[in-house]
């Protein structure tokens, strides 16, 4: 690359590279961001959903899920270790 | 984290542009170019991944095994049918994960924290962590069984699982981990060669697509042996795996076709690959599966040199080997993904390990913990190899509630909402796996506690 000494050594010169330089990163970086949509973005995704609001029967049956889960597991969890004597 | 202010030209202030961003937003400008330019082959190829991932992940060590046992100790019969119904079951929620991800580019680790509250978030990293651990060490079983088959031991195991974990998380990118992964995955593929090397009966294959005879013996091991291969080709790793992937590869609501082909190409892969490690053990049928007990030495592949040759032995062996392979790198991967979700902090392949400690250290810690445990002296391995596919599909149902819930949040979800067909499919499958898990825990328990005869 051997014109680009002589740029440098040119101080206007010099600086109309680093302006370009200056401009193509931020026109590389525009091209980046446009690739990714909005809510994409990790600023976006870091910030937490709202809590949703679940109906009565909804919350209802998540707690007999709860109930279900924990009853099967400690069973199957009992029958494992009885198996490991 | 390298943030660098930047502005639209209508003069709307775009957030910061992280390294993670960058990255992602590289990968992304090559998905936007192969559509604009409507290059149909490349787009594909750029967007596969997770789905085939997570499907052939889950085509693992003791599911293999699972399988394997199944032909040997009950034939061809009700078991050819019945793997590639599990995987179109797979299908349907493995295509709400990726909806999800795609849609909302959050994985459903943190989308259940923060939608459904701690309680379930905390349930299902905790459940995701149990099942992940018990399953690693299984892995690493395989490994072991593959490497004895070649006269190596239980420390190779470990290292050779250990250095994969190693090398494929030092490229700092998601699209070089997934391109590693997925082309270690492709030789799930080996268990298709050893069905062919044991010169199975084609016919006799074909026939068997009538779900009959339907396996014999006692209520508990008809329930085992349900509960055993349901967990053997649906999993909550998947789940979380397959979601969080989709957000981290980028993937965006206009992808949501691509991934659903690229599910199906795993799911039908899978299916393949599965029923080749029945036909495979079916050849030992007529040995009563003798030779396939006992993971600390050879097994099944030494049992099946001595039935269809040494080619057939060291294929199954070499394939043991990829399939824990690939499924430790997807397994940390996914409890990696849910440590850095529920905790709030980094979660990416494409953050540099400084960026994401936790995940990275979550990524390493959790293979080192399984490799430990399979170390030491007299660990019961073969039992916990066993009960690793049950104690899945016991807690399988949660992960499925809270998936069909996130699938259906209109407020999340906009118009790619589930379809109620979807939603009908969903809650059979969420029943019928449900079930299974559930008259199998009861029913071992009451043997256990002599309530009931065996």
């Amino acid at each position: 690359m051997k014109p680009t000494t002589q740029l440098i050594d040119d101080p206007h010169k010099g600086l109309a590279l680093a302006e370009q330089d200056v401009y193509l990163g931020e026109r590389a970086e525009d091209e980046l961001i446009m690739h990714l949509e909005r809510d994409q973005f990790v600023e976006k995704t870091s910030r937490p959903v709202p809590r949703a609001a679940l109906s009565a029967r909804a919350t209802a049956a998540l707690w007999a899920l709860r109930v279900f889960v924990v009853l099967v597991s400690l069973m199957v969890l009992y029958t494992f270790i009885d198996q490991l004597h | 984290m390298a943030a660098v202010e930047a502005s639209t030209a209508s003069g709307l202030a775009l957030p910061p542009l992280s390294d993670e961003d960058a990255a992602r937003s590289q990968d992304r400008s090559r998905v936007h170019d192969a559509r604009h330019h409507r290059r149909r082959w490349r787009l594909l190829w750029l967007l596969v991944g997770p789905g085939i991932l997570a499907m052939l992940g889950e085509n693992d060590g003791p599911s293999m095994i699972a399988y394997a046992s199944d032909g040997a100790q009950y034939g061809l019969g009700f078991f050819v049918p019945f793997i590639p119904l599990l995987f179109a079951m797979a299908y349907v929620c493995q295509e709400m994960c990726m909806r999800v991800g795609a849609v909302t580019h959050r994985g459903y680790g943190e989308l259940v924290l923060q939608r459904l509250g701690p309680v379930w978030g905390w349930f299902g990293a905790g459940d995701l962590t149990l099942t992940n651990l018990v399953t690693l060490v299984a892995e690493f079983v395989s490994i072991r069984v593959g490497l004895a088959y070649f006269h190596l031991g239980a420390a190779i195991a470990v290292a050779l699982g250990l250095a994969l974990v190693l090398f494929t998380l030092s490229g700092g990118r998601y699209w070089r981990w997934e391109r590693i992964v997925l082309g270690m995955a492709l030789f799930n593929g080996l268990f298709l060669l050893a069905a062919i090397l044991v010169k199975p009966d084609v016919a006799a294959v074909a026939r068997s697509f009538d779900f009959s005879p339907f396996p014999g013996g006692s209520f508990n091991t008809l329930l085992l042996l349900l509960a055993s291969t349901i967990g053997a080709t649906v999993t909550p790793w998947m789940i979380f795996f397959q979601q969080s992937a989709s957000a981290d590869k980028g993937m965006t609501p206009r992808d949501i076709k691509h991934g659903r082909y690229d599910t199906a190409a795993g799911a039908v892969l899978a299916a393949i690959f599965g029923v080749g490690a029945l036909v495979a053990g079916a050849a030992l049928l007529t040995h009563n599966g003798s030779g396939i007990q006992g993971f600390a030495g050879a097994g099944f592949p030494e049992a099946l040199r001595h039935v269809a040759g040494g080619a057939a032995g060291a294929v199954f062996a070499l394939g043991l080997i990829e399939a824990g392979a690939v499924a430790i790198l997807t397994i940390c991967a996914s409890t990696a993904y849910a440590a850095g979700e529920c905790i709030g902090v980094s979660h990416s392949f494409n953050s540099s390990p400084r960026n994401a400690v936790l995940f990275y250290a979550a990524n390493v810690s959790v293979a080192l913990v399984a490799a430990a445990v399979i170390l030491i002296p007299g660990a019961p391995l073969l039992s916990i190899a066993l009960n690793a596919n049950v104690l899945a599909t016991v807690l399988l149902p949660v992960s499925l509630v809270l998936m069909v819930m996130l699938a259906n949040d209109k407020g999340l979800m906009g118009p790619w909402v589930n379809k109620r067909s979807t939603n009908v499919i969903g809650i059979s499958v969420i029943a019928f796996v449900g079930l299974c898990g559930a008259a199998y825990g009861i029913d071992s328990f009451l043997q256990t506690v002599h309530i009931i005869g065996s």
